[in-house]
């Protein structure tokens, strides 16, 4: 009886300590295989990080060099603007002489071509009133508007019908010139070509 | 007198213009400050309705048109040949010299270098009596053309003096003088013909001659005769274009008019770069010394593509009237079926189905019509052709639509292109089933005469497989492949065979690109005899898995490209170890 | 036109949908830009459609809403509308229209550019055939792109097509020559997170500073979307052909475009085509995909990728057919494969680049490459046509080679088409992948491969 007890025992004994064999080998097996797996993964993660990096590196120079180049394009803007208050500073004080009532005149000429008809209405500001007014003089069937505008200088011509409008103010006309000021005043920046 | 008017409305190419009571229906005009070319397209009282060749931004009611006094007309002599044109006729070369990369405005040539001088050696002598369409001498134009001066079909022609002796002259010297009734009219080298009015022929031949493509599916299964009519339509993404390029390329015909009319601009440089580098395999030189082009791509005023079609059919019976066999390719017809439809949505006409226009149908069909096999106007006796291709692009790949619908009406051969088919890459994607030809009958005396007697038998013997394979597709849709009997489980191998083998042809492969009319009937007769065998094999007692494993299967589906049509004798060889094949699966079911 | 220009016409005969009818038009040209004064002082852009017996119709970018017959005048302003154009646009964000929308001032124009551009002489450009590498397996395998090509993208609402177009971008940008890459972005009617994406996604590449974007989201007029994309393409190319970069192209979404242009079309009244679209719809579409190519003697390039929704995954729509018959090629997205989380999803055989046969093989990719990549969708094809018979009979009624093919399709959509978003796979790993698929297959299968590439590249089992 306790012959065969032991033989059990012995018996259990011994799977006992094949089992933790085989599990000894085991585990070890897959430790050696992990091995790789894990230095994988080490690696994986190096460089997944270095993308990472390179990523937030390339980021950061972009917009810092975008950055610099957006702060200089405001810096330019600001002085294009100065120069232009101060340049349309100076056309609303030039001095109404023969040569800027020659100006108006042209200025008369030009919108009533334009428009294709002398019956007009011509608005213009409460100083250059007068020159425009002894302009018209060639222009029996234009009258001057008693409103006065705010501009720097120049006319604004509508039909009598009211159904056409030419906008012949210095002010408009250095609007319509102004990309190609802009470009011009930046070039003297040296900014540009 | 011409007529001189102002511009009153502007609409995109549409311009009216007043003042122009002189003017003549379809007279060319040159219209605003910047000399745009248009043309009259209607006149009511004294406004003519203008279309206007070139982009019309800018353009203000108040400037001036001024007519020609000429309809629109093509220039028609050497140094066509190799030029690329814009849908009226301007060397698209010539403009980028004024206005670089990109295409300017109101810009004139020339269609031709008229100072470059021909040799030219004349066939008549003083005294002689021309008529019209009379060949007054030849120039050797390109090295595959020899281009015949021939009077104008339109000239009165008359007695010949002053004709110059053998030598080079440029396109504007007096070659002869002709005098009938006391008139004297000088000759040159070139004239101008009206490209809406068809040029006269004297006689027109039924076509009976085969236009080899070297194109295996329209060669041997839908074929299209010299002089004949055909249309490829097609969904986007089907081959269109490749097809139609590979028609331009291979086709025995002597000259090949290419319009590119409203497509892809790529795909006109691709011509350009491709064609001088390739050779004819009849001649030996460069393929672009036989074609013009004609483009007027999708994003180039729409007014000029409506005119390119006919600017390219005349240029193409120009050649015809010479003797020659030219090929037309029109890329494509819906695009030009559109410009009309957009110039009469501008004229406010009333429209048919879809917008277009109701004359849509006798528009196509006067194109259609200017093909033919024809004798030439005038001696001595030429006889030409003109085979017209036209693509279309149905949208929706739907061929219901009024484009393809009128099409099919006006042509014989038919090639239906097929998207399933290109999804699986099966290309030429020309569907067996919904395709035809009209000139089987008329061209199968041409294969018997030049290549075997039993190629019309064959033909058919092929395509019934592919005919029953379409209806057992449907069984085993519903069954899959294994509820068929071995008969007819051979008939699916062997109709995938003739599928991979026959009907696909690689376009980019050096040897499968092009294939003679020899290997066509070689291929075809090969696995027309493996069917033949492999029926006769089950009869016997073999199985299909026998057969499928046969190794001379691959063989039989690789040949295409392994086959060099100058290595015929390697296909009969095939043929031998076929039947040895088929023996020995034979034998072994004997011997067991 | 003179060079003053710009006199006002306050006569208005009628405002309908997007248009304006001014009568009494003495001095107007078509294409005209037109710049219209509300009662209020507020101004919008607008342009000639029609000009002439004292009328001119003029169409308003920015909409119609709160104009009223009395108090609006139209200025003619005597030029066609025009981009101002120099290197400095670079790392600039504008509006659909062309202004800037950075809060940084006005571009000084080195140039100004008509927007419509003029058609390329066909004859002075150069055939496209320079690979471009994006890192998408499927794309540089099967779908090649080349420099100068119109590849557009054909997807569906909700699909993944924006972060593929982003990915693209980014990729493609860092292989190839020393030449300058640019990427020029137009959003058309897309949500602003849509817009917001692809700018993160060039900026988070380092990209933004050679990009530039124009950005008309959903909420800005639908008209304006007629210029988006021309403004956008003004400026590509002027980066291409006077700068003498290369230049990629992403116009999102093309449907919005087409919308726009139905909505003009028929506020005139006009006869339509297909589904309410203009009859003219192919020829205006071509005027913006055609911008797209390379020219003879400039260094530059302008490729186009145009992402367009498809109505309800339609392809026979009007706008993808007439797309497709104008691009060279499509990339079509599957509806299956995207709700199986497949990214790209795209629906190989239906996808095509026209001029892959150009930019690939010996010297610029590698020899093998069309006739593995052929093999490959015709096994692709196959495992499609098993699939669905093994709906039908089962697994057990195929045969062992119908089982091949099925393993073909399995490994085809997990290893090679899938790809993270991130991950840029060089040709040299694209083409080991096709190999691994065709190798799936039994040598007596491979048709469309000649025997010596065979040899070199099957990869045995």
């Amino acid at each position: 009886m306790t012959k065969s007890i032991d033989k059990i025992l012995e018996k259990t004994e011994k799977g006992i300590l094949l089992d933790l064999e085989n599990s000894f080998s085991n585990t070890k097996h897959t430790l050696d295989d992990s091995t790789p797996k894990l230095e994988q993964e080490y690696d994986k993660i190096i460089s997944d990080s270095k993308k990472e990096a390179v990523k937030i590196e390339k980021q950061i120079i972009g917009s810092s060099d975008l950055e610099a180049r957006n702060s200089q394009l405001l810096l330019l803007e600001k002085s294009i603007d100065q120069v232009f208050t101060t340049a349309l500073d100076k056309i609303s004080n030039v001095e109404r002489n023969a040569d800027y009532a020659n100006l108006i005149k042209n200025l008369l000429d030009e919108s009533t071509k334009i428009l294709g008809t002398t019956k007009v209405i011509i608005s213009t500001n409460s100083k250059d009133k007068d020159l425009v007014q002894s302009a018209l003089s060639k222009y029996p069937d234009a009258e001057l508007s008693s409103e006065p505008i705010t501009c720097i200088g120049g006319i604004v011509v509508k039909s009598k019908d009211g159904a056409m409008k030419f906008d012949n103010t210095l002010d408009a006309r250095i609007q319509r010139l102004k990309p190609l000021i802009r470009k011009e005043i930046a070039t003297k920046f040296g900014v540009g070509n | 007198m011409a007529a001189k008017g102002r511009i009153v409305w502007v609409s995109g190419p549409a311009v009216r213009a007043d003042g122009m009571s002189d003017a003549k229906m379809y007279e060319t005009v040159v219209v605003g400050n910047s000399k745009l070319v248009g043309e009259v397209i209607r006149l009511t009282g004294d406004v003519a309705f203008i279309q206007v060749y070139e982009s019309t931004s800018g353009l203000k009611p108040g400037e001036p048109v001024v007519g020609t006094g000429n309809p629109l007309s093509v220039l028609l002599g050497p140094g066509i040949i190799g030029q690329i044109y814009d849908g009226i006729q301007r060397p698209l070369k010539e403009l980028s010299k004024v206005s670089g990369s990109f295409i300017g405005r109101g810009i004139t040539t020339t269609p031709v270098d008229m100072e470059k001088k021909y040799h030219f050696v004349p066939s008549i002598s003083n005294g002689d009596d021309v008529g019209p369409g009379n060949v007054l001498g030849t120039v050797q134009e390109t090295d595959l053309i020899v281009h015949s001066i021939m009077v104008p079909p339109d000239h009165p022609g008359g007695k010949i003096s002053n004709i110059v002796s053998e030598g080079d002259y440029n396109l504007e010297t007096v070659l002869a003088t002709a005098e009938k009734d006391g008139q004297k009219t000088p000759l040159k080298m070139y004239h101008r013909w009206p490209v809406r009015k068809p040029r006269p022929y004297q006689n027109r031949y039924d076509p009976t001659v085969p236009l080899l493509t070297g194109q295996r599916v329209i060669d041997t299964f839908f074929p299209i005769a010299k002089g004949g009519t055909g249309s490829i339509p097609g969904a986007f993404g089907t081959g269109k274009t490749v097809t139609l390029h590979q028609i331009a390329k291979w086709a025995d015909s002597q000259v090949v008019v290419y319009i590119g009319c409203g497509e892809r601009g790529n795909e006109m440089t691709e011509v350009l770069v491709e064609f001088p580098h390739l050779k004819d395999p009849r001649s030996g030189k460069p393929l672009m010394d036989r074609t013009v082009l004609v483009a007027n791509t999708s994003n180039m005023p729409v007014a000029a593509r409506e005119a390119s079609i006919y600017t390219g059919v005349t240029i193409a019976e120009y050649y015809r009237d010479m003797g020659y066999d030219v090929v037309l390719v029109a890329d494509s017809t819906s695009r030009w079926a559109e410009s009309l439809r957009e110039m009469s949505g501008r004229l406010e006409e009333m429209p048919a189905e879809e917008g277009y226009p109701s004359y849509l149908a006798s528009r196509l069909a006067e194109f259609y019509e200017r093909a033919g096999r024809v004798r030439a106007v005038g001696s001595p006796d030429r006889d030409g052709s003109v085979t017209l291709v036209g693509a279309v692009s149905p949208s929706g790949g739907d061929f219901t639509e009024p484009v393809t619908t009128h099409t099919m009406r006006f042509i014989k051969t038919f090639w239906a292109l097929d998207a399933k088919l290109a999804y699986s890459r099966h290309y030429p994607s020309i569907n067996w089933m919904n395709s035809y030809s009209g000139y089987l009958g008329d061209i199968a005396k041409w294969w018997t005469e030049n290549i075997n007697s039993d190629w019309l038998s064959l033909r058919s013997e092929a395509y019934g497989v592919l005919q029953r394979e379409d209806t057992l597709k449907e069984i085993v849709r519903l069954l899959g492949p294994e509820a068929l009997p071995d008969e007819e489980k051979l008939i699916l191998e062997v109709a995938r065979m003739v599928k991979i083998g026959l009907l696909q042809q690689n376009s980019f492969d050096d040897v499968d690109t092009y294939c003679s009319p020899q290997k066509q009937y070689k291929l075809l007769k090969l696995l027309v005899e493996f069917y033949r065998r492999g029926q006769h094999a089950l009869k016997e007692g073999a199985s299909l898995s026998d057969i499928r494993a046969l190794p001379i299967v691959t063989l039989l589906l690789k040949a295409r490209m392994d086959i060099k049509d100058s290595e015929i004798p390697k296909l009969d060889q095939l043929d031998i170890d076929m039947k040895e094949q088929f023996k020995s699966i034979i034998g072994v079911k004997v011997s067991n | 036109m003179t060079a003053e220009g710009g006199v006002q016409y306050s006569k208005i005969a009628e405002i309908k949908g997007p248009l304006v009818v001014v009568d009494d038009v003495e001095n107007a040209a078509f294409d005209e830009l037109v710049e219209i004064e509300t009662k209020e002082g507020e101004r919008r852009l607008g342009k000639v459609l029609e000009v002439g017996n004292g009328k001119a119709i003029v169409q308003v970018f920015e909409g119609t809403t709160g104009l009223s017959i009395s108090g609006t005048s139209a200025k003619f302003v005597g030029k066609l509308m025009e981009m101002p154009v120099s290197k400095e646009v670079l790392g600039r964000v504008f509006d659909g229209l062309g202004r800037p929308k950075d809060g940084l001032p006005d571009p000084i124009a080195d140039k100004f550019i008509d927007i419509n551009g003029e058609p390329m002489n066909p004859e002075q450009r150069e055939y496209p055939k320079d690979f471009i590498q994006t890192g998408v397996s499927v794309i540089d395998g099967m779908i090649t792109l080349v420099r100068g090509q119109k590849l557009p993208i054909f997807s569906g609402s909700g699909m993944s097509h924006n972060i593929l177009a982003a990915q693209i971008a980014r990729q493609a940008s860092v292989v190839g020559t020393k030449d300058d890459f640019a990427v020029v972005f137009a959003a058309i009617g897309v949500q602003y997170s849509e817009a917001e994406y692809f700018r993160r996604s060039l900026e988070e590449s380092g990209a933004l500073k050679r990009s530039v974007l124009f950005l008309n989201t959903a909420d800005d007029p639908a008209i304006e979307r007629i210029i988006t994309p021309r403004v956008a393409l003004t400026v590509a190319e002027y980066l291409a052909f006077d700068l003498g970069m290369h230049v990629l192209v992403i116009l999102t979404d093309m449907t919005n475009y087409a919308e726009a242009l139905r909505e003009i079309s028929a506020a005139r009244e006009e006869v339509p085509g297909r589904k309410g679209y203009p009859g003219y719809l192919y020829t205006d579409l071509s005027t913006i995909y055609e911008r797209a190519g390379k020219l003879n003697g400039r260094k530059g390039s302008v490729t186009q990728v145009p992402i367009l929704s498809m109505p309800s995954d339609d392809i026979t729509h009007p706008i993808p057919d007439l797309t497709g018959y104008i691009t060279e090629g499509q990339v079509v997205l599957g509806r299956d494969l995207f709700r199986q989380g497949v990214y790209p999803p795209i629906n190989i055989l239906m996808s095509l680049s026209r001029l892959m046969k150009d930019g690939i093989g010996e010297g610029s990719t590698r020899v093998d490459h069309g006739e593995v990549s052929n093999q490959v969708y015709d096994a692709y094809s196959r495992a499609q046509e098993v699939r669905a018979l093994a709906g039908i009979v089962g697994k057990a009624g195929l045969t062992e080679i119908d089982l091949k093919y099925m393993d073909v399709g399995d490994i085809f959509e997990k290893e090679f088409l899938s790809q993270a978003t991130d991950e840029n796979r060089t040709i040299e790993e694209t083409l080991t992948l096709l190999w691994k698929i065709v190798s799936k297959l039994p040598k007596n299968e491979i048709t469309k491969i000649k025997d010596k590439y065979i040899d070199q590249y099957y990869q045995e089992n």
